[in-house]
């Protein structure tokens, strides 16, 4: 699918679009020296064979009345246009049916995208490169909004712009009130502007004010439309078909967008298939119960992993790749309960992963009653303590590790738990009954300790600790441990660590 | 019926009006007190007298500031060619001073068939435009400013405001300042400095009254009757539409619609989608097409959200509607998540997903602009424990839920 290639391009530039909040003025000052280009109409014409209406209307289902309204606005070539925002969820169509509908009038029109353009400078050299036909020539960088007019009065025959807008960009950047009215700043009838955008246009706040575009909205799939449209170019349509009957309804439930939908879908139908032999058969009533009934158990299975499509939050790339990494773990965690871990660690990265845990979860009054020298036996007298507190008090504790999630702490606190840690761990595994004494404990841990730094950049860059801001007193950068409880446990298990005894519950 | 070659010329016709501005607002530019009127006597006593003047014309977007201005300069650039030079600025694309400073200069330039130098200076320009200035007014010439947004120039230390009216006080320039802005306070903005050499001149321009809108209805959508068109189809056409101004139903249709978004504008994108709508065979418009461009004009976006969203998001918006009738100030995803737990222990609802899966439909719903984070650092934690609130109203809630195809009835009961 199209949408596809567009999101995974995009992932990346919506941090980097955040971090650019150039404003237009650089752009503007720019001037160009010699606009040397005889373009001519047809190069900005869809490539490939002009399409009919009824191939157009038959590629989208259910997308009918909006392609008649949008022909209704776009009108004939001859006759001016206002402004359209065409708005509507991810993967309704919006960009692929503009596109091909342009494919389908046989006009010329420029199509960029702000997410792969995220720079004003970008985008408009994006805009200018295509209207003058320039393929990237490094000597001549012309950009600017001024300059956009310039072509059009100098090729002065029709054609059309077609800006593809996210909301991503509203955030401190000025391009946007200037997008908006780009219409009345250029003045020239012969150009139109359509806005895609997937967020409808309440969303795009400005002091500024604009003249609002005449609105078209794409609204979600229903079932019915959903189903044609993955019944679409399936070799075996009979089969599909039996096969959407059973799973499309409880996965609508979760989502209703196609590209997530068609993801799942297409792993599981192989899940489908797996006992027949001939997959041009045509079910009958009978196949049918006995492929849904061996299909049951895999579906609840599948509902509950609809991760499998990266998120794209705008947290950054990193993060999704630590959250995929996560989430992958999870994953073996729901289905088979082994206790395996499912990439490597070394032991030391694991004490640390554990020992940062415990010092998110942890107050840090508790540490000294936790980890002093006499070991683990003392800490649970002293945790009864905790219990007596009130139960309001509690509740309202509790309420707040929700709200704030996991507290961030020092690298020294850090490192003090992690000595702690891994001098009981000794304990354990040497079978030494006796309390060793400190300065040889120390001894001990000296090459664990020589590589703990490099271990924790390694575990930042993992994403299972993440760096947070600096404290404003202490000056020193504090961290934060973002790992599951259930994968810290899993990790305690691996190298024999009893986690439970130190997490302190509320 | 008509030939479809007529209508389809009448609906070109009409929609290359709605798009000229110039067109629009020509009939209300008639009356003696119009803004038209009086702003044309500023330009051309400057013009005629050798004097200068500043004005400020303000109104609401989509009013038809820079149409009236462009008319009165049309009408004056006929009338006196060859006296006015015309300096355009846009405060979205000029705001700096360096830059506008510059395009003054290249304008200039261009104007008076002189070479403009890129490297020049901030100084040079200045210097350039003052020295452009005493040379105009003593060749009797009038130099017309439009600052098109010009609440956006106020935004730095006004230098370039100050270097315009400071020339402005001598006897020897000639040149009229006309900043256009949608801020009705702009002229507060000024610097003390800048603002004792403003003349404090304003035009306000206000919503059109009733009688212009039909005034203005008539102009635009009636066919001419000696063109092209066949007259026999004008002539129809005309009647028709004028039987349906008469229409009590039609002019609730457009003071409805005017109440709401009362700038010309407004009225003008109306129109369009009206006009766009018209069938061709019938060749006619007719009051069904301005009923149906009503009702996809007045949208509601958050609705259309919700009847979008999947029960499970649907599920995610009443849990934090649960949470926010709980006064909890403060609340974030795994706060839902156990308010969404907390529900599914206590009715056994056959809706009941991981929290991976939920996170991933919270996040639709945070793109869908139906929920926003409350804190704006962000990146920081991830989005699990970054605080939330809703976007959208209780009852907007409620009844989206309403309108949901298949929302199960359970959950209405939940979110009431």
């Amino acid at each position: 699918m199209g949408e596809d290639e567009v999101l995974s391009v995009t992932r990346r530039t919506t941090r980097s679009s955040s971090a650019t909040a150039i404003s237009t003025k650089n752009d503007v000052e720019r001037t160009k020296s010699t606009h040397i280009c005889s373009p001519s109409l047809n190069d900005l014409l869809y490539g490939g064979e002009p399409i009919d209406l009824d191939v157009l209307l038959s590629n989208f289902p259910g997308r009918h009345p909006q392609i008649c309204e949008l022909l209704q606005i776009l009108g004939p070539s001859n006759t001016p246009m206002l402004p359209i925002f065409v708005y509507g969820g991810p993967s309704t169509g919006k960009t692929s049916i503009i596109l091909q509908l342009f494919r389908y009038l046989n006009r010329p029109f420029v199509y960029s995208s702000c997410r792969t353009c995220y720079s004003p400078r970008i985008l408009f050299e994006s805009v200018l490169n295509q209207l003058s036909h320039h393929r990237k020539n490094a000597t001549n960088g012309y950009s600017s909004v001024k300059r956009c007019e310039k072509p059009s009065d100098f090729v002065n025959f029709l054609r059309e712009a077609l800006v593809k807008l996210v909301r991503d960009w509203d955030k401190s950047s000025s391009i946007l009130p200037l997008l908006f009215n780009l219409d009345s700043i250029l003045n020239i009838p012969e150009v139109g502007l359509i806005f895609i955008s997937s967020t409808p246009p309440d969303t795009f706040y400005s002091s500024m004010g604009y003249i609002e575009p005449v609105p078209i909205y794409f609204p979600n799939y229903s079932e019915d439309d959903l189903r044609q449209i993955l019944l679409r170019n399936q070799a075996y349509p009979k089969l599909y078909s039996s096969f959407l009957d059973a799973v499309l309804r409880p996965f609508c439930r979760i989502t209703r967008r196609l590209d997530e939908l068609s993801a799942v879908f297409s792993s599981l139908f192989l899940e489908y298939c797996k006992p027949l032999n001939d997959l041009a058969v045509v079910p009958n009533e009978d196949l049918k119960r006995r492929l849904f009934s061996n299909l049951q158990p895999h579906i609840s299975l599948f509902l509950n992993e609809t991760f499998r499509v990266l998120s794209q939050s705008s947290s950054g790339a990193e993060r999704t790749k630590g959250r995929e990494l996560r989430g992958s773990k999870r994953k073996i965690g729901t289905h088979d309960e082994s206790d395996e871990l499912d990439f490597h660690m070394s032991t030391s990265a694991k004490y640390l992963l554990i020992s940062a845990f415990l010092a998110s979860r942890n107050p840090a009054t508790l540490d000294a009653s936790l980890f002093d020298s006499r070991g683990g036996s003392d800490s649970r007298k002293r945790r009864r303590k905790p219990s007596e507190t009130a139960k309001g008090q509690k509740e309202a504790e509790e309420e707040e590790l929700l709200t704030k999630g996991p507290g961030s702490f020092p690298l020294e606190r850090l490192l003090a738990i992690f000595q702690c840690i891994t001098s009981v761990a000794e304990d354990y595994l040497g079978e030494e009954v006796q309390v060793e004494d400190s300065l040889e404990v120390e001894g001990q841990d000296g090459p664990l300790m020589s590589d703990v730094l490099l271990q924790l950049s390694s575990l930042c860059n993992a994403n299972f600790i993440v760096k947070g801001g600096t404290c404003p007193l202490e000056g020193s950068t504090r961290y934060r441990s973002v790992v599951t409880e259930d994968l810290a446990l899993k990790v305690a298990k691996s190298v024999k660590f009893p986690l439970a005894k130190y997490v302190y519950r509320r | 019926m008509v030939s479809d070659n007529a209508a389809e010329k009448a609906l070109n016709l009409i929609r290359s009006r709605l798009c000229n501005p110039n067109f629009i607002f020509r009939p209300l530019c008639n009356s003696p007190d119009s803004n038209y009127s009086k702003l044309k006597f500023i330009v051309s006593s400057s013009v005629t007298e050798a004097c200068n003047n500043s004005v400020l014309l303000l109104g609401p977007r989509g009013s038809g500031k820079v149409a009236v201005l462009d008319l009165v300069l049309e009408d004056l650039l006929l009338e006196y060619p060859d006296m006015i030079t015309l300096i355009r600025l846009n405060g979205l694309l000029h705001s700096d001073d360096n830059s506008a400073v510059k395009e003054i200069a290249r304008q200039l330039c261009v104007e008076h068939q002189l070479l403009f130098s890129k490297m020049a200076s901030f100084d040079d320009n200045s210097e350039f435009m003052i020295a452009m200035l005493r040379e105009c007014g003593l060749a009797h010439k009038t130099i017309v400013f439009v600052l098109d947004e010009f609440d956006l120039f106020t935004q730095g230390k006004q230098r370039l405001l100050y270097a315009l009216l400071d020339a402005m006080q001598s006897v020897t320039s000639q040149a009229v300042v006309i900043g256009v802005s949608c801020r009705l306070d702009a002229d507060q903005l000024l610097e003390k400095r800048v603002k004792s050499r403003f003349s404090h001149r304003k035009l306000l321009f206000l919503p059109p009254s009733e009688e212009d809108i039909y005034r203005l209805l008539d102009h635009v959508l009636s066919l001419p009757v000696d063109s092209s068109l066949p007259h026999d189809y004008a002539i129809e056409f005309n009647a028709k539409l004028h039987s349906m101004f008469s229409d009590e139903r039609f002019r609730q249709v457009i003071n409805s619609y005017m109440n709401f978004s009362p700038a010309v504008r407004h009225l003008v994108k109306f129109l369009f989608r009206a006009a766009s709508d018209m069938d061709l065979k019938l060749g006619y418009l007719s009051f069904e097409n301005f009923k149906s461009a009503i009702s996809s004009l007045q949208r509601q976006p958050k609705m259309e959200c919700l009847r979008d969203c999947s029960i499970l998001e649907l599920y995610i918006l009443v849990c934090m509607k649960r949470l926010e009738v709980k006064e909890q100030n403060s609340y974030s995803f795994s706060a839902v998540m156990k308010e969404y737990k907390s529900i599914h222990d206590s009715f056994q609802t056959s809706d009941y997903y991981s929290q991976d899966v939920c996170l991933r439909a919270f996040e639709h719903v945070l793109q869908r602009g139906l929920v926003c984070f409350a804190d704006g650092r962000g990146r920081i934690q991830s989005t699990e424990f970054r605080p939330v609130k809703l976007l959208i109203s209780f009852a907007e809630i409620s009844q989206g839920l309403k309108a949901h195809h298949s929302c199960p009835a359970f959950l209405q009961k939940l979110a009431s």
